[in-house]
């Protein structure tokens, strides 16, 4: 299964990777973060992540640590 | 298989301490895979500038020397000539902000790309001086509203902003000069290839090689992110083209 690891701790609530993922799999958490706004989750239910990195280019602050692509 | 992780030449456990949304961030992810990708994080030398830029230092896993405001390519210049002096490889690279090396540091940038030092520049268009509170530079736009343009800029006044990878093109030692986007990622993606073109004419020692990037400041711009991103693409990538102006 393709997925990713998101590191809650560096996460700045920019929401960018929320408009980037082509799946639409990342998601405000119900988790405030270090700007006191919603960090983000992965959630993939349906097993659809490309595993394609999209959204840990475009993250600003590294808090998507890992892509695993098992495609 | 494991697609992306933090590289290597990123320090183990550093924060980002940039405003949430800067693309500072990336543009140092690009550096640190860059580094990664040609295997020279032993043999490469950063300098920073004063300025946003300077956390570079915070971040990226290579030896540093931290520059007075606009001296990069002076101090770049010195050390890549003591290291090619001593029969020595090393790979040197500058990353400032454009008031650094477009304003204050012009004299000093321009002067290296004439001379053609075997150095990168890598130069962070955010249109404004960010770190001191978003006063106007000289990438600001025509009409741009910063802390000392309230009125916008204005040409009768304050002159044209300085469209700075064309004019390193037109030095006769500059072997490679390009400005690259980060608004989405196949702008990032080709950021990340002009970046590793850029190491590459230093490491065949070609001659000055630079790359400025049009960079987002949500802060001091006071928009979101993404509506950072729309300006760059909308209105900013029209009068500084994404392009290549110069590769030998
Ligand atoms: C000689 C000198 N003059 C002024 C300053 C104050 N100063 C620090 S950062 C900065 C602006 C940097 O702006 P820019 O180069 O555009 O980088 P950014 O912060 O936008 O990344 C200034 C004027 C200084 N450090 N040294
Ligand atoms: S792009 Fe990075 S910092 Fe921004 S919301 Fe997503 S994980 Fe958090
Ligand atoms: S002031 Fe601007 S350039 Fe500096 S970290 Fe904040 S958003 Fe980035």
């Amino acid at each position: 299964m393709s997925h990713i690891k998101i590191n809650e701790a560096k996460c700045k609530s920019c929401y960018l990777c929320i408009d980037a993922c082509p799946k639409k799999l990342i998601q405000k958490s119900d988790n405030i973060g270090s700007m006191a706004q919603y960090t983000v989750e992965f959630n993939d239910t349906k097993n659809q992540c490309l595993g394609c990195a999209i959204c840990a280019m475009v993250c600003p602050d590294m808090a998507i640590e890992e892509v695993v692509n098992d495609k | 298989m494991q697609v992306f992780n933090v590289p290597k030449s990123i320090k183990k456990d550093c924060t980002f301490t940039f405003c949430a949304g800067c693309d500072h961030g990336v543009a140092i992810k690009l550096v640190a895979q860059v580094i990664d990708e040609l295997n020279i994080q032993d043999r490469t030398l950063a300098i920073a500038s004063s300025g946003c830029s300077v956390l570079l230092y915070n971040v990226l896993d290579v030896d540093c020397i931290e520059s007075p405001h606009g001296r990069g390519c002076a101090v770049a210049t010195g050390a890549k000539r003591a290291f090619s002096a001593n029969g020595k490889d090393n790979i040197v690279f500058t990353y400032q902000g454009d008031g650094d090396f477009a304003s204050i540091g012009l004299a000093e940038s321009m002067h290296s790309a004439l001379r053609g030092e075997k150095i990168t520049a890598i130069c962070i268009n955010n249109t404004n001086y960010g770190m001191t509170g978003g006063q106007m530079g000289p990438t600001s736009v025509l009409n741009q509203v910063t802390t000392t343009s309230p009125m916008g800029r204005n040409e009768q006044y304050h002159g044209f902003p300085i469209k700075t990878a064309e004019q390193i093109a037109l030095c006769d030692g500059t072997c490679f000069s390009a400005r690259v986007a980060l608004y989405d990622y196949k702008n990032i993606i080709n950021a990340k290839s002009a970046i590793k073109k850029a190491f590459e004419y230093q490491i065949k020692g070609l001659g000055f090689s630079f790359v400025e990037i049009l960079s987002s400041c949500p802060t001091n711009w006071k928009l979101s992110p993404q509506d950072s991103h729309t300006r760059i693409k909308e209105e900013l990538s029209k009068i500084y083209p994404v392009k290549v102006f110069k590769e030998k």
